[in-house]
């Protein structure tokens, strides 16, 4: 690390563009590593300030935004086949992969109480409990990529990528969680999260860095073990804890030093996007980051986040030309002649755009009788719902990929009406993951209790094949 | 009167406590209160201090109660069936049994009782918990008695103790005022200290502070830690302490030994701006001697912890350095072990352990330099200056006049920055939150004039002067009807307004056409609509007329904090006043309301918090609205207001442009109903109708349990955790000696860290 990380750095750019490793190679590699042969790797993406239900249809499709009340919808499924309607503006990005596309409306989540953001209730199910306008900071329990996580363990059972409209900030909480108060980090400046998962690589040639360090972390470990010995308690449940860590990274030493090849010849580019001030830079670094480490098979669980959360989901995409924060779209700011419609349409474009790389990346890499992209399920969402005042009525999803052929897809699924028979909730969705992870549990996060007299349980079966 | 164990078992006999109701008897509930884990483990251990410092204190009338510890699963089991099977069987099975009762899923015979091997364990402190606060079971039912509740208490304690997950208090960081106030207040009976000793992660601004003074802005520094957000106090509780804070604090101790020891060789010489000591190591023509590491050492100690390392310090580093100078070359090797000097336990945590032998009462006092570290970051976020360190190192801390000298010297000392004052009443009243809440300013109630980090800044400042006085601090704080408005921008807009306006004007005259049909729109925010005033004050602060603000709670920073994005929360703003004005505990939120009020503009928010009076959601709310709804007095950007408006539906519809589209709401005045009541303190001359504002706060400014319950918060913000009931003698004397001295904070805080529960530990093994 000390020697020369700008020259490391520079190193790596020429020899990381080269081509993947060959399929042989890779299997070898992916078998070192120990992990199976046929991963299953499940990729979050949550943008900011909703998700507008009229905006997901496909074209020719009329969608208006549900009512916000009982009721609200029709009292059938909606099923329609994508291959002969066009996607909407936004999605146009991934229409090579059409077939392999679920558009899912109409689902609820309205224990998570809504707001400008529901924060870690977005991806729990469950709600705060905080009262009018929901917006709470709660974790009342796992989310869906910490259950993941820890059902598909990685040498990081989670990664959590984003961006925060606040540049100073290094690792935030307030998405993932892996159970009851533990929430998951989201590492939002590029060039740590680099170092946190590559570093090992960018110290190059510091065999005697890598050596140094575990000295280290032995060294530190034995020196708290002995400085815990009288402490009890609440506290010694943190110095546990703390020391644990120690361990943790010793071991992660030792899984990396295993695939340094690997990440060497995977890794991504240090760009100048890496620490750039522009937020869109930030975030295609990110993008690129997550591809990797998947690639690298450092994790089955990515979590990508487009500045969710209460404190920063008002970013400004001044990368995109946009001088206008979201909040002001989501209060109908128009900008340049655009109104709030196009300007969520345009941001919400550009987060597909980069989905698009990212599976371009994931369907280069051979992996068992196809690609790693066939063992891969995205899911696009919003921290926000289906507005920016989100009551969480409706939780538009986008979802792409199959599992092995698992899901049935390349179709526009519309849920009935909330209340009606038949209408499912974001926690069937998530149930409709574990599922897929090949872990069948009945029940997710919290039930609605309104909905008390619908079945709740299970994953949502239309999807299935 | 003794100390009373016993109306604490039995929540119907408490006078302190106003959860007299029943809580949580309709069905399904109980199992899916998941809420209520989060509630008061403290409660059992509250219930064993009493019981032993009854027995201490001598005044028992329950005899004396010896803590079980069980060594095995099946000591456990065996206590187990003798003590809790047949209690839950005469008491709760016949409602939470096997066989179903409508809506009803909590099985008490079938929860394992072995909480190691299950995760059984949360849900019997929640068991406990209702039993313990008399929730359960229900009034209709035969009072269980209390051996059997004590009974119950200790074998569950002893269990989850046994499973390696006792019910510490640290779950109740955000939940302080589970001890009754009177059993803290009471001067006739105090209970004998407990404090135990505590080791705290220090604070992120802390950290921030300690890198930045060992390489100040070094780029590639972040910090790692961040408050865990759910607690009254930032700085309280034990922050989780996962891999990526630990990685961060690696790689921020790398990066600052690599600043430290930047350096070249020119010419066989190791040139760099460091110590010699540590320069010497770089030295390329020889590798460092044994001597030189120790003394290398020595100095990153002294630069980095501020003290010597101990003879077995010494040859633990020397030993690790030679070993990373052999394995991984002299630069490497050497920077990585001045860089485990910054990963010290005692570089990332607060050691507060106490020295020596117990003193006639059991306690251990702190030791000198823990004291010195202490009172350090009791009033700033620095590591103790040269004058604490002498007085620690030649026993200028040794007692606790010595203690209050030093304090006094802090206090006193213009130069000594102290943001930790300014951070308790931020915290305390919330103000600072007004930043995060997001306001539609062109919304119905249309106000562009909002900047809530300018009414943040008021507050802040309206909180210093106070200070300055240092009289009579919270009664000012509560009642005063001065105010800055937004003093640190109001001489600068109306310059450049003045300036705008002389230019519009010279300009108007000149060509007045060009002005046809524009209206004049002055440069900058009109901030001081926020506190009802047509421009912005000459002199600062003014006085605000004394029927519209009355104190901090009327301030637009803390009406616009307590809020949400379209309306005030009432809801909010009563549970802040039961708890830290009453001192009342409101109990959580639980999982299965769907806590979200009708979306209905057309009604005023008292009309639509009807739902929250039905009769199970009004246990709860009647703790919370009755309090709140004086402040309705104020519109949810904090302007006062003579009466509300409200969506009118009709004109609204009708209100549409030629096209048919909707050309906006259309509000309506409706009449403003401020009347609020004050009830279930436990205290009579508090009690009663309330009929504004101005009233409420003078109501409560002038009791001396809030006032009391002041004292409580502060202890809890410097203590960094939850007072018990071993802490009534230290909240005593501070509530005297603040009082005493006419309400000045100074003295109170100079008490407080001089106390014996600031100074004194209890070791665990006497506890």
């Amino acid at each position: 690390m000390f020697i020369d990380r700008r020259n490391a750095l520079k190193t790596l750019g020429l020899s990381a563009g080269a081509t993947f490793l060959s399929p042989m190679m890779a299997k070898i590699e992916v078998q070192a590593a120990g992990k199976p042969m046929t991963a299953k790797r499940f990729i979050f993406v949550v943008e900011s300030n909703g998700v507008r239900p009229e905006q997901l249809a496909p074209v020719g499709l009329k969608r208006e935004s549900r009512k916000q009340e009982a009721f609200n919808g029709p009292a059938q499924l909606l099923d329609v086949p994508l291959a002969d309607k066009e996607l909407p503006f936004s999605l146009e990005p991934i229409n090579p992969w059409k077939d392999k596309i679920t558009i899912v409306q109409g689902l609820s989540g309205r224990v998570c109480g809504g707001g400008h953001s529901n924060n870690f209730q977005a991806l729990g199910a469950w709600g705060g409990g905080r009262g009018n306008g929901g917006e709470s900071m709660a974790i009342l329990g796992e989310t869906i990529d910490g259950a993941l996580a820890k059902a598909l363990p990685g040498i990081f059972p989670h990664i959590g990528l984003g961006i925060s409209k606040r540049t100073e900030n290094n690792v935030i909480y307030n998405i993932s969680a892996i159970g009851a108060n533990k929430g998951l980090p989201t590492m939002v400046n590029p060039l740590n999260a680099y170092s946190t998962l590559f570093g090992i690589v960018a110290d190059g040639a510091a065999k005697q860095e890598f050596t140094a360090k575990n000295n280290l972390l032995d060294f530190l470990k034995d020196d708290l073990k002995k400085a815990g010995a009288n402490i009890a308690g609440a506290e010694k449940e943190q110095f546990q804890a703390y020391l644990e860590t120690f361990e943790t990274l010793r071991n992660r030493q030792s899984s990396l030093n295993e695939i340094k090849h690997t990440l060497r010849e995977k890794g991504p580019v240090v760009s100048d996007k890496y620490r750039s001030a522009i937020e869109t830079d930030r975030l295609d670094a990110q993008f690129d980051l997550g591809a990797a480490a998947l690639i690298c098979g450092l994790t089955n669980v990515l979590t990508l986040s487009s500045a969710a959360g209460i404190r920063d989901f008002d970013i400004t995409f001044k990368g995109l030309g946009l001088n206008i924060d979201k909040h002001s779209i989501g209060h109908g700011g128009t900008f340049q002649g655009k109104t709030w419609f196009d300007l969520y349409n345009i941001i919400r474009r550009y987060h597909f755009d980069l989905i698009a790389g990212l599976m371009k990346k994931l369907e280069k890499v051979p992996e068992g009788n196809g690609t790693m992209l066939d063992n891969t399920v995205i899911v696009y969402l919003s921290d926000g719902a289906e507005g920016h005042h989100s009551r969480c009525w409706e939780w538009p999803m986008v979802v792409i990929g199959n599992i092995g052929g698992k899901l049935k897809t390349g179709r526009y699924v519309d849920y009935p009406g909330y209340g009606q028979k038949g209408h499912r909730t974001t926690a069937n969705m998530y149930l409709t993951l574990l599922h897929l992870a090949g872990f069948k549990r009945d029940t997710f996060g919290m039930p609605d209790p309104t909905l008390k007299d619908l079945d709740q349980t299970g994953p949502l079966a239309e999807l299935f094949v | 009167m003794p100390l009373n164990v016993r109306w604490l078992l039995n929540k119907n006999k408490g006078r302190d406590n106003p959860k007299r109701f029943r809580f949580c008897h309709t069905g399904q509930s109980l199992i899916l209160s998941l809420s209520c884990l989060v509630v008061v483990y403290a409660s059992f251990i509250f219930i064993c201090q009493l019981s032993l410092s009854a027995q201490e204190n001598q005044i028992s009338s329950e005899g004396p109660v010896e803590i079980l510890k069980f060594a095995t699963g099946s000591e456990s089991k065996t206590e187990y069936d003798k003590s809790v099977r047949t209690f839950l069987v005469k008491h709760c099975v016949s409602c939470h049994g096997p066989k179903k009762i409508e809506g009803e899923r909590l099985d008490l015979t079938s929860l394992d009782p072995d909480m190691k091997s299950s995760t059984s364990g949360a849900r019997w402190a929640m068991v406990l918990e209702k039993l313990t606060l008399g929730e359960m079971p229900p009034k209709s039912k035969p009072r269980p008695l209390d051996e059997e509740l004590v009974a119950v208490g200790r074998w569950a304690h002893a269990e989850a103790k046994r499973a390696g997950r006792p019910f510490t208090r640290r779950a109740a960081y955000n939940n302080g005022n589970s001890i009754p106030h009177t059993v803290l207040f009471n001067p006739r009976n105090i209970p004998s200290f407990d404090g135990g000793p505590s080791i705290r992660r220090i604070s992120p601004e802390i950290y921030f502070a300690f890198t930045n003074d060992l390489a100040k802005n070094q780029v590639g520094i972040a910090q790692p830690f961040s408050h865990e957000g759910q607690n009254t106090f930032k700085d309280t509780g034990a922050p989780r302490m996962d891999e990526p804070v630990t990685a961060q604090l690696l790689q921020n101790a790398l990066v600052i030994v690599e600043a430290q020891t930047a350096h070249k060789i020119e010419g066989g010489m190791v040139k760099g701006n460091m110590p010699k000591e540590i320069s010497t190591l770089f030295n390329p023509k020889s590798m460092p001697s044994s001597m030189e590491m120790e003394l290398a050492i020595v100095k990153q100690f002294e630069i980095v912890l501020k003290r010597a390392p101990t003879a077995e310090e010494k040859l633990r580093f020397v030993g690790l350095m030679k070993k990373n100078i052999d394995e991984a070359g002299q630069t490497v090797g050497v920077r990585f072990t001045l860089a485990a000097v910054l990963l010290q336990s005692e570089a990332v945590f607060r050691m507060e352990m106490g020295t020596g032998a117990p003193d006639v009462k059991g306690r251990i006092r702190l030791a000198p330099r823990e004291i010195a570290y202490s009172l350090a970051y009791a009033l700033t976020d620095k590591r103790p200056d040269a004058e604490l360190l002498a007085a620690a190192a030649n026993g200028g801390l040794a007692t606790d006049e010595g203690v209050a000298r030093q304090v006094h010297r802090m206090l006193e000392s213009p130069k000594l920055e102290k943001p930790r004052i300014l951070r308790f009443f931020r915290e305390y009243f919330a103000y600072d939150r007004a930043i995060e809440v997001f306001k539609d300013d062109k919304g119905a109630l249309n106000h562009p004039g909002h900047h809530a980090r300018s009414l943040v800044e008021d507050t802040d400042q309206l909180v210093l002067l106070i200070l300055e006085r240092d009289s009579e601090v919270l009664r000012e704080l509560l009642t005063t009807n001065k105010s800055f408005v937004a003093y640190k921008s109001a001489a600068t807009i109306k310059k450049q307004r003045a300036e705008a306006f002389a230019k519009y004007e010279s300009e108007l005259k000149k060509d007045p056409k060009k002005f046809e049909n524009k209206t004049y729109k002055p440069p900058g925010q009109s901030i001081y609509e926020s506190y009802g005033l047509k421009d912005f004050p000459d002199q600062q602060p003014v006085e605000l007329p004394a029927n519209e603000r009355s104190g901090i709670l009327t301030q637009p920073s803390w009406l616009v904090a307590h809020s949400t994005s379209f309306d005030n929360h009432a809801i909010h703003r009563g549970k802040w006043i039961r708890e830290r004005l009453l001192g009342n505990v409101v109990p959580d939120v639980p999982i299965t309301v769907d806590a979200q009020l009708p979306n209905t503009p057309e009604k005023t928010l008292r009309e639509r918090m009807a739902v929250t009076q039905q009769a199970y959601c009004w246990k709860c709310h009647q703790l919370m609205n009755d309090l709140a709804y004086p402040l309705e007095q104020y519109d949810h950007f904090g302007r006062f207001r003579i009466e509300e408006q409200v969506l009118d539906l009709e004109a609204t519809a009708k209100n549409i442009d030629k096209k048919g589209k909707s050309a906006g709401p259309v509000m309506l005045n409706v009449k403003l109903n401020t009347a609020g009541v004050i009830a279930h303190v436990g205290d009579p001359s508090l009690e009663g109708n309330i009929g504004n504002p101005a009233e409420l706060m003078k109501k409560l400014a002038a009791s001396e349990r809030v006032e009391q319950v002041f004292v409580r918060h502060a202890l809890r913000y410097w203590l960094g955790r939850n007072e018990s009931p071993g802490d009534a003698a230290s909240l005593q004397s501070i509530h005297k000696a603040y009082r005493n001295s006419g309400g000045s904070m100074k003295s109170l805080i100079s008490t407080l860290l001089s106390s014996e529960s600031f100074l004194y530990r209890m070791p665990e093994s006497r506890k």
